[in-house]
């Protein structure tokens, strides 16, 4: 086990190289720099040309590339344009917020999702069965953009229940965080409720014929038993996949979602760079984000091991 | 046996009625130029903001542009954009995740390869390879192919894991079968049902992730409608005239909705293994 | 008599102070509270020296004071400066300081600031053109900063006193903070408190803030300023009808930048005051005169001859703008009426005549325009359509806003007219919107880098005119050449729309919101 964990950790040097090497590239390869965001609406063409050369965007493309795998060596990711902060700082300082925010959305999306995809299973073609997948439905059906606006319309506007957007840290005031973040976080679980509700669902049901399940049953045991621990801890294993996906999904979610609800998380400060062409932001900031992610998808791929005693990884 | 199968899926309710949703949404497509007879792009300085009437089924934005062609002509897009994305994904998503799932050899550099690609958060990648290529259709597909093929490989893989160990694929081996036919009659077969379960999702991703790009001004070239670019347009309206981003909003949902239970209904009928049951 | 413009200031700083101390100054009828502000942009840097974005001067211009500003009527007024002596040659520049003025870290400000606040613009400042005509500056007193000039230039104290990228003064240890990296220390009535990217900027009342007693009111950038909030929040909302309904809900006390949709809405709302603010921007297209067909003059004055207007600003501005020429408001002082003939004509048989007489054979005509700012995308919309109406092939080409920036500094990338909206310089005057147009990088894309002789020369007088009226009459010339030539097509102004909260009080709508002088009323 430890074994395979170093091996996949080693295994993720060249895939976060890949990524430093795409996002450079990438972001080179766009037309437009930064210089056209510092300026601002009405910079005469003389400041862009001062401020591209402040910024050294004047200097050859491998001048550049040089600069910044250098300073990647030391440990120095470079300092965001946009945001006048140091990248590594920048990027550290909105985890905890998108953390927050996907936990959250990710806490709502395995108890309805699981919830609601097993009682879908276990009462198939009943009324529950298809009121719970027809949500499912119409959850991954909606924008999460769209459903956004409206939930501000509805929620904040209409009934004055919740604010229409912001942040207030959970550690400075838990139920400011739980008021400002619920919009949001159900924004952004509700297509991976459908999503999630839909695989738990086909996954149940497939297990449930399989042969120990019916051995199961037929040795009389409980109902509750069988579903929970023979069925359920089967039907884990596609379920963690999805849930790897999931994660990913609700990072992707968030670059919407955080801007429209004005949250100051990564996805927020993704977007903003990568249309304000912030390389240096762009090119740490995606480094850190996709090294975190690798580390999530590498627990999944644990995860597996541990469910399902039938795979053997690695050797 | 194709008849049997066919009138199977036809006593199928939901089926039929997910069938009957995406046809609707595949004639307005095909049928877009004989559906409308105003230009998409034709803008009406006299008629802004009009609520749906007789004289506009579905309204008019805040350039006057009637809603009712642009929704028409959007809807070809989404179908276009949807369906070469879930091809793309289905050759290439099957491809890469059998490959990986049944050759152990493979499995690392090819996950690895497809973990550098899911590592990126998908948006950024799309809005990142949009933004390079230029925004247009074509690059639009290319983008989000990018982006979910590695996760349909990932599906593919994980049930071909689980199939790689059963009693009858080892048996098969034990008898000598070849790779490529213990893949093709054992595996694939049997990885199908996770497989069509994912495409049909895929095609509701495909259009909402254009609809994302264009929502933050990437998606296909304007004036060009899109449902994703009407919506950008009209949600500073939404208040006013919410009929702007309700209307492709709800085709939208309807679109992906009806793929899903087309999508339901074919893996009811034809999971070999659901149907061995009573 | 010397220089107009340097009259208004002395006279600024001269009445005042001679004015019988009757007048009380303002006084914070109510203290305290936390005012919020939604703003649309994100700050990128709170660098007044190194940004020119509206977002940072919302905030930083709370926060920096410079020796000059403008007035509530765009006047050159003073305020860190005491006084401001021209010598007689008009060689040098005397200011003395404003006694008794501290940092927020509580240094008192003296002229060794001045001279490294002046040191790091002229190294890193974005306009630091400015200081061109500037020989050398030096403390000669702790009191008093010495500015002397390599050669009269009648129009440095204009340039001097501009809130665009104003030479903002800073402690001394600040000197060599790098660019977009200057530390949040001014000499203003607030301070910074907590800045989190992306989401809020707070600042709070500096307590030992000394108001500049020459005036007894609030005005422009400058005058007599309060501290009346307790601290001030600028909440980044970027979604307008997120704004609105964080408006309605109370939990935004004023907005900028309201949707023209949701005005009618706030107008029925007995809570929401509606500020508009006219003359935000010029709504603009420039010709790239290196690049065919728009090379040919004919082919541009066929353009600007099928224009229609009110179409255009319709849709740029769903209906709130007003018709103007040109590159100044008629409430300026620098407003002339030159080329006027040539505005909103409407007449698609002139501009098929001159399309004829260019031998135009229907080469396309590329429209350069952003999706960034919906205003310039619609405005290109419907440019598009009218063109098209007299037989121009047109192709529109929607490119990001930083794209369409870079393609349209360069004369080959494929364009023909760059939408853009004017809005900062317009505001400061004449000599600085005419800046666009001048060498060494005008943006109409002189053919062979040679800038059209007409428009050159009247740009030499703009700057070197002795007397206002001489440089008036020049601008005049310029906006004639520029736009019987059809270097430019302003197509109209453009309104924003402020809004505050009914009980918010002393909030008069302004280029960049004010919160000194501002309170809540119970």
């Amino acid at each position: 086990m430890i074994r395979l964990l170093l091996e996949r950790l080693a295994g993720a040097v060249p895939v976060l190289l890949l990524v430093s090497v795409v996002s450079f590239g990438l972001m080179r390869l766009i037309p437009g720099d930064p210089s056209a965001s510092i300026a601002g609406l009405s910079a005469t063409p003389q400041m862009v040309a001062q401020i591209r050369e402040q910024l050294g965007l004047d200097q050859p493309l491998l001048t550049q590339a040089a600069h910044w795998y250098g300073g990647l060596l030391r440990g120095d990711l470079g300092r965001s344009i946009l945001l006048g902060q140091s990248v590594f700082w920048a990027t550290v300082e909105r985890l905890p917020v998108t953390i927050a925010l996907s936990l959250y959305a990710l806490v709502v999306t395995l108890v309805v999702g699981i919830g609601a995809g097993v009682l879908a299973a276990l009462r198939q073609n009943s009324w529950v069965d298809q009121a719970a997948m027809m949500v499912a439905m119409l959850g991954i059906s909606v924008p999460n953009f769209f459903l956004g606006l409206l939930f501000i319309i509805w929620f904040a506007v209409g009934l004055g229940w919740l604010p229409t957007g912001g942040y207030v840290p959970f550690t400075e005031d838990p139920w400011g965080w739980f008021r400002t973040s619920t919009m949001p976080a159900v924004s952004l679980a509700l297509l991976n409720v459908g999503l999630l509700a839909r695989v738990t669902r086909s996954t149940m049901l497939e297990v449930l014929r399989q042969d120990y399940v019916r051995t199961a049953r037929a040795k009389g045991l409980p109902g509750y038993k069988v579903v929970g621990k023979h069925a359920l801890a089967n039907a884990m294993i596609p379920i963690t996949t999805v849930v790897g996906i999931i994660v990913s999904l609700l990072v992707s979610g968030s670059v919407v979602t955080e801007t429209l609800f004005s949250i100051p998380g990564i996805g927020q400060l993704l977007t903003s760079a990568v249309l304000g062409r912030d390389y240096p932001m762009v090119q740490g900031g995606l480094l850190l984000v996709t090294a975190l992610l690798v580390l999530v998808n590498l627990g999944v791929d644990m995860l597996y091991a541990v469910l399902d005693p039938r795979i053997r990884y690695g050797r | 046996m194709w008849r049997a199968t066919l009138r199977r899926l036809l006593r199928h309710r939901l089926f039929v009625t997910g069938l009957a949703l995406f046809l609707v949404v595949l004639a307005l497509a095909a049928f877009a130029p004989w559906l409308t007879t105003a230009d998409p792009t034709k803008l009406g300085i006299r008629t802004k903001f009009r609520p749906p009437s007789a004289e506009f089924v579905f309204g008019t934005d805040n350039l006057g542009r009637s809603l009712w062609s642009r929704a028409v002509w959007g809807a070809r897009l989404s179908v276009e954009i949807g369906v070469a994305v879930v091809v793309l994904n289905a050759v290439f998503g099957t491809l890469v995740g059998a490959l990986s799932g049944y050759f152990r050899r493979l499995d690392g550099p090819l996950m690895r390869f497809n973990d550098a690609l899911m590592a990126f958060p998908a948006i950024l990648l799309a809005i990142g390879i949009t933004a390079v290529l230029g925004p247009s259709t074509e690059n639009v597909i290319l983008a989000l192919a990018v982006v979910y093929v590695p996760r349909t490989a990932r599906i593919v893989r994980a049930s071909v894991l689980v199939l790689r160990e059963t009693e009858y694929v080892q048996a098969a081996v034990a008898a000598g079968a070849s790779h490529w036919r213990i893949l093709r009659t054992h595996v694939l077969p049997n990885a199908l049902a996770p497989l069509i379960v994912q495409l049909s999702f895929l095609f509701a991703y495909a259009v909402l992730t254009e609809a994302t790009l264009s929502f933050l001004g990437l998606g296909a070239v304007p004036p060009t409608p899109t449902w994703g670019n009407i919506m950008a347009e009209g949600r500073q309206y939404m208040r006013e005239a919410p009929w702007i981003i309700t209307i492709p909003g709800l085709l939208l949902m309807m679109t992906v909705m009806g793929l899903n239970l087309l999508g339901d209904g074919l893996r009811d009928v034809l999971d070999p293994r659901l149907r061995l049951q009573p | 008599m010397r220089a107009a413009i340097l009259a208004a200031i002395l006279m600024a700083g001269t009445t005042l102070a001679a004015r019988p101390v009757a007048a009380e100054p303002f006084k914070c009828p109510r203290t305290g509270g936390n005012f919020v502000f939604g703003q649309e942009a994100n700050v990128n840097s709170l660098d007044q020296m190194t940004s020119n974005t509206i977002s940072t001067r919302n905030i930083a211009m709370n926060v920096f004071e410079a020796l000059t500003t403008r007035d509530e009527n765009n006047n050159p007024i003073l305020d860190l400066a005491d006084t401001l002596t021209e010598a007689p040659d008009r060689m040098s520049y005397t200011f003395t300081l404003r006694p008794g003025v501290k940092f927020h870290n509580g240094k008192p400000m003296t002229s060794a600031d001045v001279v490294a606040s002046w040191d790091r613009y002229s190294k890193v400042g974005l306009d630091r053109q400015l200081l061109d005509p500037v020989a050398s500056w030096e403390a000669t007193d702790p009191g008093t900063f010495v500015v002397k000039m390599k050669a009269p230039s009648p129009t440095f104290v204009e340039k001097l006193s501009s809130f665009s990228i104003p030479m903002v003064i800073v402690p001394s240890e600040a000197k060599d903070d790098p660019p977009q990296q200057l530390r949040t220390i001014g000499t203003g009535p607030w301070q910074l408190d907590q800045s989190v990217p992306g989401s809020f900027v707070r600042l709070k009342r500096y307590d030992g803030y000394t108001p500049n007693t020459k005036f007894e009111q609030r005005t422009g950038f400058g005058g007599y300023k309060q501290a009346c909030f307790d601290t001030v929040t600028f909440r980044i909302v970027t979604e307008g009808g997120a704004r609105v309904a964080g408006l309605e809900t109370g939990e935004l006390n004023a907005v900028e930048d309201v949707p023209t949709k949701s005005v009618e809405r706030l107008k029925a709302n007995k809570d929401v005051k509606l500020l508009p603010l006219l003359n935000w921007w010029i709504q603009i297209a420039v010709a790239n005169a290196s690049q065919a067909p728009t090379d040919d003059v004919r082919m541009r004055q066929a353009i600007q001859s099928v224009l229609d207007m009110d179409e255009i600003m319709d849709a740029a501005t769903d209906g709130n703008y007003r018709l103007n020429y040109g590159f100044a408001y008629p409430n300026q002082p620098d407003y002339v009426t030159t080329g006027e003939k040539t505005y909103n004509q409407k007449d698609p048989a002139k501009a098929k005549r001159l399309l004829a007489e260019a031998g135009y054979k229907g080469q396309p005509l590329v429209l350069l325009t952003n999706k960034d700012y919906a205003s310039m995308y619609n405005a290109a919309l419907v440019a598009q359509e009218q063109l098209k109406s007299v037989g121009v092939a047109t192709e529109l080409k929607v490119v990001d806003w930083p794209t369409s920036v870079q393609m349209s500094l360069k004369a080959d990338a494929g364009w023909n007219l760059f939408f853009s909206g004017w809005g900062t310089q317009p505001a400061l005057g004449a000599l600085a919107t005419m800046a666009f147009l001048a060498p060494p990088a005008a943006m109409y894309m002189p053919k062979d880098n040679k800038d059209d002789p007409d428009v050159l020369a009247a740009w030499r007088e703009m700057n070197t005119g002795v007397t206002k009226e001489i440089r008036k009459a020049a601008f005049g010339r310029m906006q004639g050449a520029l736009l019987e030539k059809a270097y430019v097509f302003p197509f109209g102004s453009l309104t924003k729309v402020q809004a505050s909260r009914a009980n918010v009080q002393g909030w008069v709508p302004f280029r960049i919101p004010r919160m000194s002088n501002v309170w809540f009323a119970n």
